[in-house]
């Protein structure tokens, strides 16, 4: 074999090979291709999977408050209902009381005279005088105190889900109407409120209690939308199948990740103290779980807040 | 600079010239010439062989690396035939570089370090692509440019008139298809 063709067949060689090294280049191409797109979806998957788990863990949290809620409404309820009634006795008997009180003091001036200085020196020692203006007062704040305890028992019912709910078929929409007109003095001329109210089918419900879910989240994003210079509100209804689906957005202030996850959990404000409850969105919760349906929120902070509520139109308890 | 960019410089000096100067060339930079497309390698040493084939050929820097776009532009386009198949203009191609060419790289590699690229299409049938890379190497960009005008068989004129060789802190590459 001659130089020239032993130059020609290395260079065949060298061909092949460099032929051979770019598909196997080609080939690493192509899976890493692969490989980026499968953990695209890996990733995306593990993201829904997270936020699956936060929401697992935040129902069962929320499940195991209102266990708790309820326990705690009913035992505290029990003396409650005593105390109520022994404040009412102890009203009557104060009445009693005064009037034995008037009467010695009326009678005081025939009594004799050693017996009237006893009688001035006992009232002074226990203060008749102070006990009798101070004793109306007392009662009066302990029944305000009391109706505050009721209240709050009330709240943790409604959360815990174990207020009996007379339901019968209802427009939500109409349900939502009706709330923004009790709240017309308070949004008027504050925020500007839009609305996009598709017609949804009556589905039975408790309204009342859906308004005071519409009431309370309409409240908080009036709240959160206080420093805006354009304050928004706005309100859409829709029917997606079998479910209804309402949305509460607001251009506030919105909420960190982690005020999102404790939003539903009973006595949870961010209010200053004094200035709210924290029952409002508990007591949502637990109305629209009532209902069968589903409240989340979905919130970015410094932009705002979309509540979004999904009710079945078929409940599982039916018309009373 | 990814290894594929040496691929296609050494197709082209073997071609031009023979395998002797390239390995002449590998040898006068002292460096083994062994390349694989998705690798990294320094961005000095392409310019130390673009110089070296400049030295070695008589060849003029910018004519070299104008010549050596046009020619990466085919071997890039033999090597993923897949980016050409999907535009049917040289306009379509070249709009698609940032958006969909640059964004299929970068599912590839790991901090690719492309360059960046701006459009403005005017009624006069000119299409300004801006071009930002702290490589300034608009000179290849031109040459893939005209590769790619050769390859869709359109006449086109560039304009170069901002230069960050100049100064700026970009190039304005104005094409006219004509």
């Amino acid at each position: 074999m001659g130089i020239q063709d032993q130059e020609n067949a290395y260079k065949v060689a060298y061909e092949r090979e460099k032929r051979a090294r770019l598909k196997a280049e080609e080939l690493l191409e192509n899976k890493s291709r692969e490989i980026f797109l499968q953990n695209e979806r890996l990733k995306e998957n593990l993201d829904l999977l997270q936020k699956q788990q936060t929401t697992i863990l935040q129902n069962e949290k929320l499940a195991t408050l209102g266990t708790i809620a309820a326990g705690m409404a009913h035992e505290i309820n029990n003396p409650l209902a005593f105390v109520k009634s022994n404040i009412e006795s102890l009203g009557r008997y104060h009445c009693s009381y005064t009037r034995l009180i008037s009467f010695i003091q009326n009678i005081n001036e025939a009594l004799p005279s050693t017996v009237q200085a006893d009688l001035e020196k006992l009232f002074e020692e226990e203060d008749i005088e102070f006990i009798q203006e101070d004793l109306p007062e007392l009662m009066t704040d302990t029944v305000e105190g009391l109706t505050r305890v009721r209240d709050i028992v009330m709240n943790l019912r409604s959360f815990a889900r174990i207020q009996s709910t007379g339901r019968s078929s209802a427009n939500v929409v109409d349900g939502i109407l009706s709330t923004l007109k009790l709240l017309n003095s308070e949004l008027k001329n504050t925020v500007e409120v839009k609305l996009d109210l598709e017609p949804i089918p009556e589905f039975p419900c408790n309204l009342n209690e859906l308004n005071q879910v519409f009431l309370n989240l309409i409240i908080n994003a009036k709240h959160a939308t206080e420093d805006r210079e354009k304050p928004i509100i706005e309100i859409s209804t829709r029917t997606v199948q079998s479910e209804i689906i309402i949305e509460i957005t607001d251009n506030g202030s919105g909420m960190s990740e982690e005020v999102e996850k404790e939003i539903f959990v009973p006595f949870y404000t961010t209010k200053p103290i004094g200035s709210g409850t924290g029952m409002g969105l508990a007591i949502a919760y637990g109305i629209i779980k009532d209902h069968d349906g589903e409240i989340s929120v979905h919130s970015i902070e410094g932009q705002g807040t979309t509540f979004t509520i999904k009710l079945p139109t078929h409940p599982s308890e039916s018309i009373e | 600079m990814k290894g594929v960019i040496f691929n296609v410089l050494e197709e082209m000096v073997v071609e031009q010239y023979s395998m002797q100067v390239w390995n002449e060339i590998l040898e006068s930079q002292s460096v083994d010439g062994i390349y694989t497309a998705g690798e990294s390698y320094p961005d000095e040493e392409l310019f130390n062989l673009v110089s070296s084939i400049s030295d070695k050929t008589g060849m003029m820097p910018n004519t070299l690396i104008e010549a050596f776009g046009i020619r990466l532009f085919k071997g890039l386009a033999t090597r993923y035939p897949l980016f050409i198949e999907a535009e049917d203009t040289l306009k379509g191609f070249l709009k698609s570089i940032d958006s969909v060419i640059h964004t299929e790289v970068r599912k590839l590699y790991d901090n690719p370090n492309l360059p960046d690229f701006e459009y403005a299409e005017n009624t006069d049938d000119t299409l300004l692509m801006r071009y930002r890379s702290p490589r300034k190497l608009c000179i290849l960009a031109e040459g893939l440019i005209r590769g790619a005008a050769t390859h869709y068989d359109t006449a086109i004129t560039i304009d170069h008139p901002v230069c960050m060789h100049k100064g700026s802190d970009h190039c304005d590459l104005i094409l006219r298809f004509i």
